[in-house]
Formats: C-alpha cells, sequence, structure tokens
C-alpha cells in the first residue's frame, strides 16, 4: 500500500480542493455525450417537425404547424392511433394479469424455482428478430406448427396474419411472449421485499387467501405494480421490431401503429418533416401520460 | 433443501393445490422455452423436412445449415459486424457512463435530481423521434452506413440505463470505502480507479453485458443508419427473410447462432441481470 505512505494530513485539503475537478472530470463526458446524443438530436427533430424538408429534394422550407395540420385531418393518423391504444392496452393488461398471478404462485413455491426463474428470463433477452422470425416460421398457414398443433387438437386452424382482427392478435400474443417476464420478475422481486406481518395478522383473523391477496398483497404491491406498468405501457407505445417483420402494418393498415406510421412516412417516404411531426406527438404523448403517472402514485420515491 | 423447506413450510405434502400450482408454473416455463426449441429445431432440418407437412418434431438432425451458415461469407461478416459494433459501444459507454453515474451516486448537488430523472426520461423517448434526426445528422455528416456511426447511436441509445443502473450499484457500497482511502492520503481520483471500481466490479460486468446484449439485439437504428453497408445479424436476418423466404433451415441456424450469447449469458449471470433487465426495481 504505497497511498498509506502519504502524509494524511494534506490530503483533507486536497480533498475539499479536489471535489469541484473530480466532479467536473468525471460528469462532463458523459454529460457531452448525452447532450450531443440525445438532446441536440432532440432539438434537430423537433425543428425538422416544422419544416416540409425531404430528404435529397431542395432546401427544406419553413412550414409552421403545417405538419401538425395535416397530422390531425389525416384518418390514417387516427387509425393509427387507435391501432396503437388497442395493441398497448390490449398487451399490457393481458401480460399484468398473467404476470401477477405467475407471480403470486412463484412466490409460494418451494421446488426448482431457480431453474424456473432461469427460463422465464429468456423470452425477454432473446434477440427480437430472432424471435419474431420464429413465430412467423410457426405462424405459417400451412407449414406452421400452430396450425399442426390446433388441428391434432381437433380445433379449427387459423389465419394468423391474415386478417387484420387475427394480425393485431398474433402481434399481442408475440409481445405478450417476450414481455410477460418483465412484469412477472418485478412483482416477485416485490411480493420477496414484503413483511411478513400483515400476511401473518391476516391469516390470524382468519382471512381465505383471496381475502389476503385483495385486501394484503395487491395493496403492498402496489408500487412495484406501478412501476411495471410504467414501463412496459411505454415501452408497448412504441414497439415497432415485432410489427415491423410480422407483418409491416398490414394487412392493409390493420396493425400500423404511429411508431410503424412515423417510420413508413419519414424513411420509406423520406418526408422526414412530417414523419417528425407524427415522433413529436407521440413524445408529447408519453411525457404528459407519465407526467400525471409519476404524480398520482409518486412513483420517483420509489424508483429512487 | 430439505431442511430450508421444512422450516418454511410445515408440510411438504402434495395436495391437489400444490399440484395445480406446478402445473402452471411449468406450463409456463414450456410456453417460454417453445419457441426457442422451434427455432433451434428447424435449424437442424433438412431443407426437405424444414417444409414438411406436417411440421415434424421428429426426424434425423443435420448439421449441414450450421456449416452453410458459417461458410456464407456474407453472413460471417454480419457476424464480424455485431461483435464490432457491440464490443466497441460497450466499452465506451462504460468507460463514459461509469464516472458519471458514481458521481451521481455519492455527490449532492442541485442539478443531481434533475439530471437523473433526465436520464431516465431519455428512455421514454420513443426510438423514431431519435432515429430521424439522426439519420438527418449523420446524412449531413456522411455517416451513414460506416461503424462509426453505429457505435455512436448505440452508445446514445444505452448511456442514459447504464449511468442508471451503475448509479444504483455504486449507491450499494458502503461510505466507509472513501473515508478509509481518505484517511490512506489517496487522492479522490485514485480511490475511484483503485478501491472503488474494483469493489464495482461485478456491476460493470452486468451492466456491460446488458449494454452488450442491447447493442447486438438492436435493429431499427442498425438497419436505418446502416443500411446496406453496414449489416448487423438482425438486419441480415432480416433482409433474408425477404429474399430466401423457403430456406427455413439456414435461416435458423444464423438466428440460433445469434442468440447462443444471449442464451449463454443469461444462464451464467441471471442473478446480476435481473436487477438490470427490470431496470433496478428488482435488487
Amino acid at each position: 500500500m504505497t497511498m498509506a505512505t502519504k502524509a494524511a494530513a494534506g490530503s483533507a485539503a486536497s480533498w475539499r480542493r479536489e471535489r469541484g475537478y473530480f466532479i467536473l472530470m468525471m460528469l462532463t463526458p458523459a454529460i457531452v455525450l448525452l447532450t450531443g446524443l440525445i438532446l441536440v438530436p432532440f432539438v434537430v427533430g423537433f425543428g425538422v417537425s416544422f419544416t416540409d424538408y425531404i430528404l435529397s429534394l431542395p432546401p427544406a422550407q419553413f412550414a409552421g404547424f403545417g405538419n401538425y395540420l395535416k397530422l390531425v385531418s389525416t384518418p390514417e393518423f387516427w387509425d393509427a392511433l387507435r391501432v396503437t391504444l388497442i395493441f398497448t392496452v390490449a398487451s399490457v393488461a393481458l401480460q399484468t394479469v398473467i404476470g401477477l398471478g405467475l407471480a403470486v404462485l412463484l412466490h409460494e413455491e418451494t421446488r426448482g424455482v431457480p431453474v424456473l426463474r432461469a427460463i422465464y428470463l429468456l423470452p425477454m433477452a432473446v434477440t427480437p428478430i430472432a424471435a419474431v422470425f420464429t413465430f412467423r416460421m410457426m405462424f405459417n398457414p400451412s407449414l406452421g406448427v400452430f396450425n399442426h398443433l390446433l388441428v391434432s387438437m381437433g380445433l379449427p386452424p387459423q389465419d394468423w396474419l391474415g386478417t387484420g382482427n387475427m394480425a393485431l392478435f398474433s402481434l399481442v400474443l408475440v409481445d405478450t411472449w417476450q414481455h410477460t417476464p418483465f412484469i412477472l420478475l418485478i412483482i416477485a422481486g416485490g411480493l420477496a421485499s414484503l413483511p411478513g406481518e400483515p400476511f401473518e395478522a391476516a391469516k390470524i383473523d382468519g382471512a381465505t387467501p383471496w381475502q389476503i391477496f385483495y385486501m394484503v398483497t395487491l395493496p403492498l404491491l402496489k408500487p412495484f405494480l406501478a412501476i411495471a406498468l410504467l414501463f412496459r405501457s411505454i415501452d408497448a407505445f412504441k414497439t415497432f421490431d415485432i410489427i415491423y417483420v410480422l407483418t409491416a402494418g398490414g394487412p392493409g393498415t390493420a396493425t400500423t401503429t404511429l411508431n410503424m406510421y412515423a417510420y413508413k412516412q419519414a424513411i420509406e417516404f423520406v418526408s422526414l418533416g412530417y414523419g417528425s411531426s407524427v415522433a413529436i406527438v407521440m413524445l408529447a404523448i408519453i411525457t404528459i401520460v407519465t407526467q400525471i403517472f409519476l404524480r398520482r402514485s409518486r412513483l420517483l420515491t420509489v424508483a429512487d | 433443501m430439505m431442511a430450508k423447506t421444512a422450516i418454511r413450510k410445515k408440510k411438504p405434502a402434495l395436495t391437489l393445490g400444490i399440484v395445480i400450482r406446478r402445473a402452471i408454473l411449468w406450463g409456463f416455463a414450456v410456453w417460454c422455452l417453445f419457441p426457442i426449441y422451434w427455432l433451434i429445431n428447424m435449424s437442424l432440418k433438412e431443407a426437405v423436412d424444414a417444409i414438411a407437412r406436417p411440421p415434424t418434431f421428429i426426424f434425423i438432425p443435420t448439421l449441414q445449415n450450421y456449416i452453410d451458415v458459417i461458410q456464407d461469407p456474407r453472413i460471417t461478416k454480419f457476424l464480424v459486424n455485431s461483435l464490432i459494433i457491440a464490443l466497441s459501444a460497450t466499452f465506451l459507454g462504460l468507460l463514459i457512463g461509469a464516472p458519471a453515474a458514481y458521481v451521481l451516486a455519492r455527490h449532492r448537488f442541485r442539478l443531481d435530481s434533475k439530471i437523473a430523472f433526465w436520464i431516465l426520461a431519455t428512455r421514454f423517448t420513443p426510438p423514431i423521434a431519435m432515429l430521424i434526426p439522426f439519420f438527418v445528422i449523420f446524412y449531413n455528416l456522411g455517416l451513414l452506413g460506416t461503424h462509426a456511426g453505429l457505435i455512436i447511436a448505440h452508445i446514445g441509445i444505452n448511456l442514459a440505463m447504464i449511468v442508471w443502473i451503475l448509479r444504483g450499484f455504486f449507491q450499494d457500497l458502503p461510505r466507509d470505502l472513501e473515508d478509509a482511502a481518505f484517511i490512506d492520503g489517496a487522492g479522490r481520483f485514485q480511490s475511484f480507479r483503485r478501491i472503488i471500481l474494483p469493489l464495482a466490479l461485478p456491476g460493470i460486468a452486468a451492466v456491460g453485458i446488458l449494454t452488450f446484449l442491447s447493442s447486438w439485439n438492436e435493429f431499427l437504428f442498425s438497419m436505418v443508419l446502416g443500411g446496406n453497408d453496414v449489416m448487423t445479424v438482425p438486419v441480415g436476418i432480416y433482409a433474408y427473410i425477404g429474399f430466401e423466404q423457403i430456406e427455413w433451415g439456414k435461416l435458423s441456424a444464423a438466428a440460433t447462432l445469434m442468440l447462443a450469447p444471449v442464451i449463454a449469458f443469461i444462464l451464467l449471470f441471471q442473478r446480476q441481470l435481473v436487477r438490470g433487465l427490470t431496470l433496478g426495481a428488482v435488487k
């Protein structure tokens, strides 16, 4: 330990002197990068949304609120908003019910829990493209394993991606496969951290398991449920990979979410100005919903 | 194990309730595993078996698809691209993120909570809102279709998460450590480098793995900013789905190769990764 040989007396002053310099040196690279890679792009995107910028055409002109006015008068936009909300609400609701139920069961379980947890982790870490490619094979009407299993159980085969409603359902199914474990693990972590006394007390009072679940477990789990719901809703709202590879927004526009709509406008039609305005509207929706949510659930104190 | 169970639960007799519970829990495990099983299953099939009607569960496995994939220079190129980009983004992200996370964890100053919230908020931004400006900026700087461009973009996507989760790990380290270093006469930088960093290594490794996986799995930015010049594995696989629709076996082999590091990391480091994958909500 060469450090110990240094004079301790002088170090107190040097630690105090060093403080500002230390913080500056440690924080600056990250702040510069976060500014350059997040704040600057955000400002650029915000700016572009007020222009008629189309890639490789003559210089962009300021268009005021033109894009936003076009947006609210375009039926496709409202359609995409509707699809996005249906997809988000259906996915998150399904995942919450399944995740909560399984977490409670897993908490009671005494055997094989580490193995189960490891298996449950896999879907959320798996490369989305690989997972969606696999589901695409399994959804294939004539060669896919899903229809094979349905028929062998005596059920009618389905055209999984062929009709609008089925395609949306299939997307919810894939999203649920990949993301239910996220909710499950957060709730399971929450359950493990709960104090034992309220449960003991309820048992002594003669409460049934269902009563305990509704009147003790659920209220105590609220902060964990809130975190899981918030993160999952935001991620579902901006889902891209699954939709792009499985249905590309089709058939027709049946599964074109806001994200897909923005992508098609901005990247495929290189209409960057208009596409940006869709993205800004998405960001506004997320920000408003998050703010309301955070205020009502006082989530930040928990997240800290 | 038995003794522990006996203390917690009075009698582990197999009641109907327990049987149903285990059936549900293991049933869900099968549901989680089935697509992964099916992908590997498809990757081991010969072309005829892959498109057999009805699909076969039992067949003579072949490694031919894997041989084809490894010998296909395009696919090895995708793998090399993915590795370069994911490793660079991870290394640089940690190099820049760890010091910031430490300062945010240890020092209270006016902007502290604002920066932390801002960092979390960046996660909420829809990728498309970031992608369009990146596209515009990269287009004008000539960074489209370059490795450097994708590395920069992947750092931008992950830096907030790196700082946020590492901050949690640093907060868990006892403060006595710095006091001890201070008494020993070490400077602040020295104490960070020689004492804090080595102790936080498990946490840093976990965040590193998460960043690597995030970059390795990333699709949208890689596709749009990389174009046809720098294709990563997910983008390459997507391109193949379009062109060679019926080559399921070969594509499955490529996808399985892409999943291999993901599954290995998860099985080896699941304890450390749970915290990151749930964004710090589960300790």
